[in-house]
Protein backbone atom coordinates (compact mmCIF):
# COMPACT_ATOMS: atom_id res chain seq x y z
CA UNK A 1 0.00 0.00 0.00
CA UNK A 2 2.75 2.51 1.14
CA UNK A 3 4.31 1.51 -2.17
CA UNK A 4 1.70 2.17 -4.23
CA UNK A 5 1.43 5.40 -2.87
CA UNK A 6 4.89 6.58 -3.08
CA UNK A 7 4.92 6.23 -6.28
CA UNK A 8 1.98 7.64 -7.26
CA UNK A 9 3.35 10.57 -5.13
CA UNK A 10 6.53 9.78 -7.23
CA UNK A 11 4.53 10.32 -10.67
CA UNK A 12 2.13 13.57 -9.72
CA UNK A 13 5.87 15.08 -8.68
CA UNK A 14 6.75 14.35 -11.88
CA UNK A 15 4.07 16.24 -13.55
CA UNK A 16 3.84 18.76 -11.26
CA UNK A 17 6.66 19.90 -11.84
CA UNK A 18 6.75 20.03 -15.19
CA UNK A 19 9.72 18.40 -15.87
CA UNK A 20 11.42 17.18 -18.68
CA UNK A 21 9.46 13.82 -19.73
CA UNK A 22 9.15 15.32 -23.13
CA UNK A 23 11.93 17.28 -23.64
CA UNK A 24 12.30 17.00 -27.18
CA UNK A 25 9.30 18.78 -27.78
CA UNK A 26 9.60 22.74 -27.27
CA UNK A 27 10.07 22.96 -23.41
CA UNK A 28 10.93 26.61 -23.73
CA UNK A 29 7.81 27.58 -22.89
CA UNK A 30 6.18 30.86 -23.23
CA UNK A 31 9.00 33.19 -22.67
CA UNK A 32 10.44 32.57 -25.83
CA UNK A 33 7.28 32.77 -27.79
CA UNK A 34 8.57 33.14 -31.33
CA UNK A 35 6.01 31.58 -32.59
CA UNK A 36 3.36 33.36 -30.47
CA UNK A 37 1.48 36.28 -30.41
CA UNK A 38 1.66 37.90 -27.06
CA UNK A 39 -1.15 39.37 -25.76
CA UNK A 40 -2.01 42.06 -22.80
CA UNK A 41 -5.56 41.39 -21.52
CA UNK A 42 -6.95 43.38 -18.89
CA UNK A 43 -8.25 41.22 -16.55
CA UNK A 44 -11.74 40.83 -17.21
CA UNK A 45 -13.40 42.73 -14.14
CA UNK A 46 -16.29 40.25 -14.22
CA UNK A 47 -13.97 37.24 -13.37
CA UNK A 48 -11.71 39.48 -11.38
CA UNK A 49 -14.77 40.49 -9.12
CA UNK A 50 -15.63 36.95 -8.11
CA UNK A 51 -12.35 36.17 -7.64
CA UNK A 52 -11.87 38.92 -5.07
CA UNK A 53 -14.49 37.82 -3.06
CA UNK A 54 -12.81 34.67 -2.38
CA UNK A 55 -9.29 36.11 -1.59
CA UNK A 56 -10.46 37.25 1.96
CA UNK A 57 -10.82 33.30 3.29
CA UNK A 58 -7.80 32.71 0.95
CA UNK A 59 -5.37 35.54 2.77
CA UNK A 60 -7.20 34.79 6.20
CA UNK A 61 -5.75 30.86 5.74
CA UNK A 62 -2.24 31.18 4.09
CA UNK A 63 -1.60 35.43 4.98
CA UNK A 64 -0.15 34.00 7.91
CA UNK A 65 3.52 35.69 8.20
CA UNK A 66 5.69 33.14 9.24
CA UNK A 67 9.14 34.93 8.56
CA UNK A 68 10.54 38.59 7.42
CA UNK A 69 12.97 38.17 4.72
CA UNK A 70 15.62 41.02 4.70
CA UNK A 71 17.38 40.72 1.34
CA UNK A 72 16.44 38.31 -1.77
CA UNK A 73 17.50 34.59 -1.80
CA UNK A 74 18.01 33.27 -4.79
CA UNK A 75 19.16 29.66 -6.21
CA UNK A 76 22.55 29.83 -8.23
CA UNK A 77 25.74 28.24 -9.46
CA UNK A 78 28.00 27.22 -8.13
CA UNK A 79 26.32 28.27 -5.30
CA UNK A 80 23.38 30.18 -4.14
CA UNK A 81 22.20 31.61 -0.83
CA UNK A 82 18.81 29.59 -1.26
CA UNK A 83 20.70 26.71 -1.85
CA UNK A 84 22.43 26.92 0.97
CA UNK A 85 19.27 27.29 3.16
CA UNK A 86 16.67 24.93 1.38
CA UNK A 87 19.25 22.15 1.74
CA UNK A 88 20.49 23.43 5.74
CA UNK A 89 16.82 22.93 6.64
CA UNK A 90 16.88 19.45 5.24
CA UNK A 91 20.02 18.30 7.23
CA UNK A 92 19.10 20.18 10.31
CA UNK A 93 15.56 18.67 10.13
CA UNK A 94 16.57 15.51 9.52
CA UNK A 95 19.27 15.41 12.26
CA UNK A 96 16.59 16.44 14.94
CA UNK A 97 14.34 13.93 14.04
CA UNK A 98 16.77 11.42 14.40
CA UNK A 99 18.44 12.56 17.14
CA UNK A 100 21.64 12.06 15.62
CA UNK A 101 23.97 13.76 13.39
CA UNK A 102 23.16 13.82 9.39
CA UNK A 103 26.20 14.15 7.27
CA UNK A 104 24.40 15.63 4.28
CA UNK A 105 21.32 17.51 2.98
CA UNK A 106 21.09 17.69 -0.97
CA UNK A 107 17.91 19.07 -3.06
CA UNK A 108 17.74 20.13 -6.68
CA UNK A 109 16.42 23.72 -7.74
CA UNK A 110 13.87 22.26 -10.02
CA UNK A 111 11.82 21.17 -6.59
CA UNK A 112 10.78 24.62 -6.18
CA UNK A 113 8.54 27.28 -7.51
CA UNK A 114 9.91 30.23 -6.19
CA UNK A 115 12.73 32.46 -5.03
CA UNK A 116 12.26 34.55 -2.06
CA UNK A 117 12.33 38.66 -1.94
CA UNK A 118 12.22 41.24 0.56
CA UNK A 119 9.58 41.73 2.87
CA UNK A 120 7.04 39.49 4.82
CA UNK A 121 7.22 35.77 3.80
CA UNK A 122 3.78 34.08 4.47
CA UNK A 123 2.08 30.23 4.41
CA UNK A 124 0.48 31.05 0.94
CA UNK A 125 4.01 31.68 -0.51
CA UNK A 126 6.11 28.77 1.46
CA UNK A 127 3.34 26.74 -0.20
CA UNK A 128 4.21 28.25 -3.79
CA UNK A 129 8.02 27.76 -2.55
CA UNK A 130 7.82 24.07 -2.16
CA UNK A 131 4.44 23.11 -3.83
CA UNK A 132 4.64 19.39 -3.68
CA UNK A 133 3.69 17.06 -1.07
CA UNK A 134 6.19 14.86 -0.30
CA UNK A 135 8.02 13.66 3.25
CA UNK A 136 11.78 13.66 4.44
CA UNK A 137 14.00 10.87 3.47
CA UNK A 138 17.44 9.98 5.21
CA UNK A 139 19.38 7.40 2.97
CA UNK A 140 22.88 6.04 3.98
CA UNK A 141 25.36 6.34 1.07
CA UNK A 142 29.16 5.14 1.02
CA UNK A 143 32.37 7.82 0.74
CA UNK A 144 32.57 6.53 -2.73
CA UNK A 145 28.84 7.23 -3.58
CA UNK A 146 29.21 10.90 -1.88
CA UNK A 147 31.96 11.39 -4.16
CA UNK A 148 29.72 10.46 -7.46
CA UNK A 149 27.40 12.74 -5.77
CA UNK A 150 29.86 15.52 -5.44
CA UNK A 151 30.75 14.96 -9.06
CA UNK A 152 27.02 14.76 -10.12
CA UNK A 153 26.72 18.30 -8.68
CA UNK A 154 30.02 19.09 -9.51
CA UNK A 155 28.79 18.22 -13.68
CA UNK A 156 25.72 20.69 -13.70
CA UNK A 157 27.86 23.23 -12.33
CA UNK A 158 26.61 23.37 -8.79
CA UNK A 159 23.33 22.85 -6.89
CA UNK A 160 22.19 22.99 -3.50
CA UNK A 161 24.05 21.09 -0.73
CA UNK A 162 24.74 20.77 2.77
CA UNK A 163 27.79 19.38 4.49
CA UNK A 164 29.78 18.99 2.07
CA UNK A 165 32.49 21.62 0.66
CA UNK A 166 34.52 20.68 -2.61
CA UNK A 167 35.71 23.17 -5.55
CA UNK A 168 34.58 22.21 -8.92
CA UNK A 169 37.45 21.89 -11.49
CA UNK A 170 35.81 20.94 -15.15
CA UNK A 171 32.95 18.74 -14.41
CA UNK A 172 34.60 17.04 -11.12
CA UNK A 173 34.54 17.72 -7.74
CA UNK A 174 38.27 18.20 -6.38
CA UNK A 175 39.05 18.69 -2.70
CA UNK A 176 35.62 17.32 -0.77
CA UNK A 177 35.20 17.51 2.44
CA UNK A 178 32.39 16.42 4.82
CA UNK A 179 31.57 18.18 7.81
CA UNK A 180 35.31 19.91 7.51
CA UNK A 181 36.97 16.05 7.33
CA UNK A 182 37.92 14.79 4.29
CA UNK A 183 35.87 12.29 2.49
CA UNK A 184 36.93 8.69 3.08
CA UNK A 185 35.69 6.04 0.44
CA UNK A 186 35.23 3.27 3.09
CA UNK A 187 32.91 5.29 5.51
CA UNK A 188 29.26 6.01 5.59
CA UNK A 189 27.31 8.72 5.68
CA UNK A 190 23.85 9.76 5.91
CA UNK A 191 22.41 12.19 3.63
CA UNK A 192 18.66 14.40 4.10
CA UNK A 193 16.57 14.88 0.85
CA UNK A 194 12.97 14.42 0.02
CA UNK A 195 10.63 11.54 -1.23
CA UNK A 196 10.69 12.64 -4.79
CA UNK A 197 14.57 13.20 -4.89
CA UNK A 198 14.98 10.12 -3.33
CA UNK A 199 12.82 8.28 -5.56
CA UNK A 200 14.35 9.56 -8.39
CA UNK A 201 12.83 12.58 -9.40
CA UNK A 202 15.78 14.86 -9.75
CA UNK A 203 19.36 14.68 -11.57
CA UNK A 204 21.06 12.57 -8.71
CA UNK A 205 21.51 9.09 -9.49
CA UNK A 206 24.55 8.47 -6.78
CA UNK A 207 21.35 8.84 -4.51
CA UNK A 208 19.96 5.65 -6.21
CA UNK A 209 22.40 3.58 -4.62
CA UNK A 210 21.85 3.39 -1.38
CA UNK A 211 22.91 1.24 1.21
CA UNK A 212 20.37 2.28 3.21
CA UNK A 213 16.63 3.81 3.53
CA UNK A 214 14.78 5.84 5.90
CA UNK A 215 11.71 7.68 5.44
CA UNK A 216 10.32 9.64 7.62
CA UNK A 217 6.78 9.64 6.39
CA UNK A 218 5.35 12.17 8.92
CA UNK A 219 7.57 15.14 8.23
CA UNK A 220 6.15 17.01 5.57
CA UNK A 221 8.70 18.72 3.66
CA UNK A 222 6.35 21.58 2.88
CA UNK A 223 5.48 22.02 6.90
CA UNK A 224 9.56 21.37 7.49
CA UNK A 225 10.10 24.81 5.39
CA UNK A 226 7.44 25.97 7.06
CA UNK A 227 8.83 25.62 10.41
CA UNK A 228 12.31 26.25 8.93
CA UNK A 229 11.05 29.68 8.62
CA UNK A 230 9.64 30.28 11.53
CA UNK A 231 11.97 29.54 13.72
CA UNK A 232 14.10 31.86 12.11
CA UNK A 233 12.20 34.88 11.78
CA UNK A 234 14.67 37.13 10.07
CA UNK A 235 16.26 35.63 6.49
CA UNK A 236 18.87 36.72 5.36
CA UNK A 237 21.22 35.28 2.65
CA UNK A 238 24.36 33.07 3.30
CA UNK A 239 27.47 32.51 0.68
CA UNK A 240 30.24 30.58 2.50
CA UNK A 241 31.87 28.96 -0.48
CA UNK A 242 30.53 25.54 0.25
CA UNK A 243 30.78 24.80 -3.70
CA UNK A 244 33.30 27.06 -5.61
CA UNK B 1 7.40 36.48 -34.91
CA UNK B 2 5.80 34.59 -37.45
CA UNK B 3 2.47 36.44 -38.95
CA UNK B 4 -0.91 34.95 -38.48
CA UNK B 5 -1.32 34.36 -42.51
CA UNK B 6 2.01 32.94 -42.68
CA UNK B 7 1.36 30.37 -39.89
CA UNK B 8 -2.04 29.60 -41.88
CA UNK B 9 0.23 28.95 -44.85
CA UNK B 10 2.49 26.91 -42.70
CA UNK B 11 -0.85 25.00 -41.44
CA UNK B 12 -2.14 25.15 -44.51
CA UNK B 13 -0.89 21.09 -45.32
CA UNK B 14 -3.16 19.90 -42.28
CA UNK B 15 -6.47 21.12 -43.85
CA UNK B 16 -8.08 17.66 -43.57
CA UNK B 17 -9.23 15.53 -46.22
CA UNK B 18 -7.04 17.03 -49.33
CA UNK B 19 -3.75 16.19 -50.19
CA UNK B 20 -3.66 19.68 -52.31
CA UNK B 21 -2.19 22.63 -50.36
CA UNK B 22 -4.78 25.32 -49.06
CA UNK B 23 -4.18 28.80 -49.28
CA UNK B 24 -6.56 30.78 -46.92
CA UNK B 25 -6.26 33.55 -49.55
CA UNK B 26 -7.31 31.71 -52.45
CA UNK B 27 -10.58 32.85 -52.90
CA UNK B 28 -11.92 30.96 -55.28
CA UNK B 29 -12.61 27.41 -53.38
CA UNK B 30 -14.69 29.42 -50.88
CA UNK B 31 -18.23 28.24 -51.91
CA UNK B 32 -20.49 29.61 -49.03
CA UNK B 33 -20.48 31.82 -45.97
CA UNK B 34 -20.93 28.97 -43.22
CA UNK B 35 -19.17 30.97 -39.84
CA UNK B 36 -16.45 29.06 -38.77
CA UNK B 37 -16.10 27.37 -35.62
CA UNK B 38 -13.19 28.52 -33.06
CA UNK B 39 -11.99 26.21 -30.37
CA UNK B 40 -9.91 27.76 -28.20
CA UNK B 41 -8.24 25.30 -25.27
CA UNK B 42 -6.43 25.05 -21.50
CA UNK B 43 -5.34 22.01 -20.33
CA UNK B 44 -3.11 21.73 -16.74
CA UNK B 45 -4.25 25.11 -15.63
CA UNK B 46 -3.42 23.58 -11.64
CA UNK B 47 -4.93 26.41 -9.65
CA UNK B 48 -3.13 29.42 -11.01
CA UNK B 49 -6.31 31.61 -10.82
CA UNK B 50 -3.42 34.32 -10.65
CA UNK B 51 -0.82 35.02 -12.67
CA UNK B 52 2.59 33.34 -11.71
CA UNK B 53 4.00 35.61 -9.00
CA UNK B 54 7.30 38.12 -10.15
CA UNK B 55 9.14 35.67 -8.36
CA UNK B 56 8.14 32.78 -9.71
CA UNK B 57 10.90 30.70 -10.99
CA UNK B 58 9.39 30.11 -14.13
CA UNK B 59 6.38 32.20 -16.17
CA UNK B 60 7.00 35.13 -13.89
CA UNK B 61 3.57 37.10 -14.54
CA UNK B 62 2.27 35.20 -17.60
CA UNK B 63 -1.10 34.02 -16.95
CA UNK B 64 -4.07 34.19 -14.75
CA UNK B 65 -7.71 33.16 -14.95
CA UNK B 66 -9.05 37.31 -15.16
CA UNK B 67 -6.63 37.71 -18.44
CA UNK B 68 -7.66 34.74 -19.80
CA UNK B 69 -11.37 35.62 -20.03
CA UNK B 70 -10.81 39.01 -21.33
CA UNK B 71 -9.14 37.24 -24.21
CA UNK B 72 -11.99 34.53 -24.81
CA UNK B 73 -14.16 37.29 -24.37
CA UNK B 74 -12.85 39.53 -26.94
CA UNK B 75 -12.48 36.28 -29.25
CA UNK B 76 -16.02 35.70 -28.52
CA UNK B 77 -16.78 38.50 -30.23
CA UNK B 78 -15.18 38.24 -33.25
CA UNK B 79 -16.06 34.52 -33.75
CA UNK B 80 -19.74 33.83 -34.08
CA UNK B 81 -19.22 29.64 -32.51
CA UNK B 82 -17.11 29.34 -29.91
CA UNK B 83 -16.19 25.92 -28.11
CA UNK B 84 -14.12 26.51 -24.99
CA UNK B 85 -12.48 23.58 -23.65
CA UNK B 86 -9.72 22.45 -20.94
CA UNK B 87 -8.25 19.03 -20.82
CA UNK B 88 -7.65 18.65 -17.18
CA UNK B 89 -5.93 18.89 -14.08
CA UNK B 90 -7.75 22.15 -12.88
CA UNK B 91 -7.05 20.84 -9.73
CA UNK B 92 -3.83 21.41 -6.84
CA UNK B 93 -0.59 23.63 -7.91
CA UNK B 94 -1.16 26.66 -5.90
CA UNK B 95 -2.79 27.98 -2.02
CA UNK B 96 -6.27 28.50 -4.07
CA UNK B 97 -6.45 24.96 -4.22
CA UNK B 98 -5.15 24.11 -0.67
CA UNK B 99 -8.18 26.15 0.94
CA UNK B 100 -11.24 26.28 -2.11
CA UNK B 101 -10.34 22.54 -3.49
CA UNK B 102 -10.72 23.56 -7.11
CA UNK B 103 -14.53 25.18 -6.18
CA UNK B 104 -13.34 28.36 -7.34
CA UNK B 105 -11.52 27.66 -10.61
CA UNK B 106 -14.61 25.52 -11.68
CA UNK B 107 -16.93 28.43 -10.55
CA UNK B 108 -14.99 31.05 -12.97
CA UNK B 109 -14.52 28.21 -15.57
CA UNK B 110 -18.14 27.97 -15.66
CA UNK B 111 -18.38 31.99 -15.52
CA UNK B 112 -16.45 32.19 -18.77
CA UNK B 113 -18.68 29.88 -20.42
CA UNK B 114 -16.09 26.81 -20.78
CA UNK B 115 -17.89 23.62 -23.19
CA UNK B 116 -16.51 21.05 -21.14
CA UNK B 117 -13.19 19.70 -19.57
CA UNK B 118 -11.64 15.92 -18.86
CA UNK B 119 -10.69 14.67 -15.94
CA UNK B 120 -7.41 14.81 -15.06
CA UNK B 121 -5.39 12.67 -11.93
CA UNK B 122 -5.13 15.65 -9.92
CA UNK B 123 -9.14 15.88 -9.92
CA UNK B 124 -8.72 12.94 -7.39
CA UNK B 125 -6.61 14.51 -4.88
CA UNK B 126 -9.44 14.77 -2.25
CA UNK B 127 -10.71 11.30 -3.84
CA UNK B 128 -14.51 11.23 -5.31
CA UNK B 129 -16.28 13.20 -2.28
CA UNK B 130 -13.91 16.01 -2.84
CA UNK B 131 -14.33 16.29 -6.96
CA UNK B 132 -17.85 16.14 -6.07
CA UNK B 133 -18.09 18.91 -3.91
CA UNK B 134 -16.14 21.06 -6.38
CA UNK B 135 -17.93 19.56 -9.38
CA UNK B 136 -21.42 21.06 -7.98
CA UNK B 137 -19.50 24.45 -9.12
CA UNK B 138 -19.18 23.20 -12.84
CA UNK B 139 -22.21 24.14 -14.86
CA UNK B 140 -20.77 22.45 -18.03
CA UNK B 141 -20.01 18.63 -18.37
CA UNK B 142 -17.22 16.32 -17.30
CA UNK B 143 -15.86 13.98 -19.64
CA UNK B 144 -14.00 10.85 -19.05
CA UNK B 145 -15.18 8.21 -21.19
CA UNK B 146 -12.84 5.31 -19.51
CA UNK B 147 -13.61 6.02 -16.49
CA UNK B 148 -16.31 3.68 -14.30
CA UNK B 149 -18.32 6.07 -11.78
CA UNK B 150 -21.45 4.49 -11.20
CA UNK B 151 -22.48 4.45 -7.68
CA UNK B 152 -19.44 6.67 -6.56
CA UNK B 153 -20.10 10.81 -5.91
CA UNK B 154 -18.70 11.18 -8.72
CA UNK B 155 -21.36 9.80 -11.31
CA UNK B 156 -23.93 13.11 -11.43
CA UNK B 157 -21.03 14.98 -12.56
CA UNK B 158 -19.00 13.04 -15.49
CA UNK B 159 -20.27 11.93 -18.66
CA UNK B 160 -18.76 10.43 -21.91
CA UNK B 161 -19.25 12.26 -24.23
CA UNK B 162 -20.65 15.22 -25.73
CA UNK B 163 -22.13 16.74 -29.18
CA UNK B 164 -22.37 20.12 -30.16
CA UNK B 165 -24.34 20.70 -33.28
CA UNK B 166 -23.43 24.14 -35.02
CA UNK B 167 -25.38 25.53 -37.93
CA UNK B 168 -25.83 21.62 -38.75
CA UNK B 169 -22.56 21.22 -38.46
CA UNK B 170 -21.69 18.46 -35.58
CA UNK B 171 -18.93 18.37 -33.25
CA UNK B 172 -18.37 15.39 -30.88
CA UNK B 173 -16.49 15.79 -27.93
CA UNK B 174 -15.56 12.95 -25.88
CA UNK B 175 -13.33 12.51 -22.70
CA UNK B 176 -10.23 9.98 -21.73
CA UNK B 177 -8.32 9.99 -18.67
CA UNK B 178 -5.52 8.21 -17.28
CA UNK B 179 -4.92 4.77 -16.40
CA UNK B 180 -5.23 5.70 -12.12
CA UNK B 181 -3.37 2.76 -10.83
CA UNK B 182 0.04 4.06 -9.97
CA UNK B 183 -0.69 7.70 -10.83
CA UNK B 184 -3.80 7.78 -8.03
CA UNK B 185 -3.13 6.81 -4.86
CA UNK B 186 -5.92 3.52 -4.36
CA UNK B 187 -7.37 4.90 -1.08
CA UNK B 188 -7.91 8.76 -3.26
CA UNK B 189 -9.71 6.41 -6.19
CA UNK B 190 -12.74 5.43 -4.51
CA UNK B 191 -14.69 3.06 -6.37
CA UNK B 192 -13.74 4.71 -9.46
CA UNK B 193 -12.22 2.73 -12.39
CA UNK B 194 -10.25 2.91 -14.98
CA UNK B 195 -11.15 1.47 -18.04
CA UNK B 196 -8.42 1.01 -21.21
CA UNK B 197 -8.22 4.55 -22.89
CA UNK B 198 -7.58 2.97 -26.69
CA UNK B 199 -10.29 0.63 -26.38
CA UNK B 200 -12.67 3.51 -25.27
CA UNK B 201 -11.09 5.80 -27.48
CA UNK B 202 -11.88 3.62 -30.59
CA UNK B 203 -15.40 2.80 -28.96
CA UNK B 204 -16.27 6.90 -28.44
CA UNK B 205 -14.83 7.62 -32.29
CA UNK B 206 -17.61 5.15 -33.86
CA UNK B 207 -20.17 6.39 -31.78
CA UNK B 208 -19.50 9.70 -32.58
CA UNK B 209 -18.94 9.12 -35.98
CA UNK B 210 -21.49 6.44 -36.96
CA UNK B 211 -24.41 6.73 -34.18
CA UNK B 212 -24.02 10.92 -33.69
CA UNK B 213 -23.22 11.31 -37.26
CA UNK B 214 -20.24 14.07 -36.55
CA UNK B 215 -18.31 15.77 -38.38
CA UNK B 216 -15.52 16.57 -36.28
CA UNK B 217 -14.59 14.58 -33.38
CA UNK B 218 -12.34 15.80 -30.50
CA UNK B 219 -10.37 13.86 -28.05
CA UNK B 220 -10.30 15.77 -24.47
CA UNK B 221 -7.84 14.11 -23.53
CA UNK B 222 -5.75 13.95 -19.75
CA UNK B 223 -3.32 10.41 -21.09
CA UNK B 224 -0.04 12.83 -21.69
CA UNK B 225 1.24 13.58 -24.95
CA UNK B 226 4.02 10.93 -25.68
CA UNK B 227 6.13 8.35 -23.40
CA UNK B 228 9.18 6.43 -24.41
CA UNK B 229 7.73 3.08 -22.99
CA UNK B 230 4.66 1.48 -24.05
CA UNK B 231 2.29 3.29 -21.83
CA UNK B 232 -0.70 4.64 -24.00
CA UNK B 233 -0.12 8.89 -24.77
CA UNK B 234 -1.88 11.10 -27.43
CA UNK B 235 0.31 10.06 -30.35
CA UNK B 236 -0.39 5.86 -29.96
CA UNK B 237 -3.98 7.21 -29.78
CA UNK B 238 -4.02 9.22 -33.10
CA UNK B 239 -1.58 6.25 -34.50
CA UNK B 240 -4.03 3.54 -33.49
CA UNK B 241 -7.80 4.65 -33.65
CA UNK B 242 -9.46 6.15 -36.96
CA UNK B 243 -12.49 8.71 -36.80
CA UNK B 244 -10.62 11.28 -34.39
CA UNK B 245 -9.65 14.85 -35.83
CA UNK B 246 -8.03 16.40 -33.05
CA UNK B 247 -6.66 15.49 -29.71
CA UNK B 248 -5.96 18.38 -27.02
CA UNK B 249 -4.05 16.70 -24.34
CA UNK B 250 -2.68 17.02 -21.04
CA UNK B 251 -1.11 15.49 -18.30
CA UNK B 252 2.63 15.66 -19.18
CA UNK B 253 2.66 19.67 -19.20
CA UNK B 254 3.53 19.52 -23.12
CA UNK B 255 4.59 23.10 -24.61
CA UNK B 256 3.64 22.31 -28.85
CA UNK B 257 3.53 25.37 -30.61
CA UNK B 258 1.78 23.36 -33.41
CA UNK B 259 -0.13 20.84 -33.45
CA UNK B 260 1.52 17.47 -34.28
CA UNK B 261 0.19 15.66 -37.02
CA UNK B 262 -0.40 11.63 -37.16
CA UNK B 263 -1.54 9.68 -39.59
CA UNK B 264 -4.54 7.53 -38.75
CA UNK B 265 -5.24 3.77 -39.43
CA UNK B 266 -7.74 4.89 -41.95
CA UNK B 267 -4.48 7.33 -43.40
CA UNK B 268 -6.33 10.43 -42.65
CA UNK B 269 -4.79 12.85 -40.42
CA UNK B 270 -5.04 13.19 -36.37
CA UNK B 271 -3.95 16.28 -35.19
CA UNK B 272 -2.37 16.30 -31.30
CA UNK B 273 -1.98 19.21 -29.49
CA UNK B 274 -1.01 20.23 -25.72
CA UNK B 275 -0.80 23.91 -23.93
CA UNK B 276 2.01 23.54 -21.60
CA UNK B 277 0.69 24.65 -17.92
CA UNK B 278 -0.50 27.18 -15.87
CA UNK B 279 -2.66 28.78 -18.25
CA UNK B 280 0.50 30.45 -19.66
CA UNK B 281 -1.30 29.53 -23.03
CA UNK B 282 -4.57 29.69 -24.51
CA UNK B 283 -4.59 27.51 -27.47
CA UNK B 284 -6.61 27.98 -31.22
CA UNK B 285 -8.26 26.06 -33.75
CA UNK B 286 -9.79 27.56 -36.45
CA UNK B 287 -12.45 25.78 -38.96
CA UNK B 288 -13.33 26.62 -42.33
CA UNK B 289 -16.25 25.15 -43.63
CA UNK B 290 -16.24 27.37 -46.17
CA UNK B 291 -14.41 24.47 -48.52
CA UNK B 292 -16.02 22.64 -51.58
CA UNK B 293 -12.92 20.30 -51.66
CA UNK B 294 -12.97 19.41 -48.41
CA UNK B 295 -15.38 19.68 -45.18
CA UNK B 296 -13.11 21.55 -43.47
CA UNK B 297 -10.02 23.45 -43.50
CA UNK B 298 -8.15 23.43 -39.78
CA UNK B 299 -5.91 26.31 -38.89
CA UNK B 300 -3.81 26.56 -35.85
CA UNK B 301 -2.15 29.10 -33.02
CA UNK B 302 -1.62 29.96 -29.82
CA UNK B 303 -1.60 33.18 -27.62
CA UNK B 304 0.55 33.78 -24.60
CA UNK B 305 -0.91 35.66 -21.96
CA UNK B 306 1.72 38.34 -21.20
CA UNK B 307 1.63 40.85 -18.51
CA UNK B 308 -0.40 43.81 -17.86
CA UNK B 309 1.21 46.26 -20.68
CA UNK B 310 0.61 48.91 -17.44
CA UNK B 311 2.54 47.22 -15.02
Amino acid sequence: MKYISLQAVLFSLLILSGCSTTSSVSEEGGDSATDSEITYPEPDPEIAGILESYRNELDQETGKRVAVITDTLKFGQPEGALGNLVSDALRYRASRELRSFVNVGVIGEISFGLFLTPGDLTVGEVLEFMPYENHLVVLTLSGRKIQELANQIASIGGAPVSGLRFRIEGDRARGVLVNSQVLNPDSYYTVATTSWVANGGDQFPALWEYSDRNDLYDVDVRQLYIDHFESRREIYPVIDGRVR
Amino acid sequence: MISRKEFLKRSAALAAGTALPLWLSDGDREVSTRPDITILYTNDTHARLDPFPDNALQFAGLGGIARRASLVKKIRAQEKNVLLLDAGDVFQGTPWFDVYGGKVDLKLMTEMSYDAMAVGNHEFDRGPDGFAEAAQKAGFPILASNYHVQNTPMNPYVRRLLVKSIDGFRVGIFGLGIELDGVVPKELQGDVRSRNPEAWARGMANSLRDYHKCDFVVCLSHIGYSYDDDRIDDVKIAERVKGIDLIIGGHTHTFLDEPVAITNPEGKTTLVTQMGHGGVRLGRVDLNLNRSDAPFALTSQFYTIGKDSLS
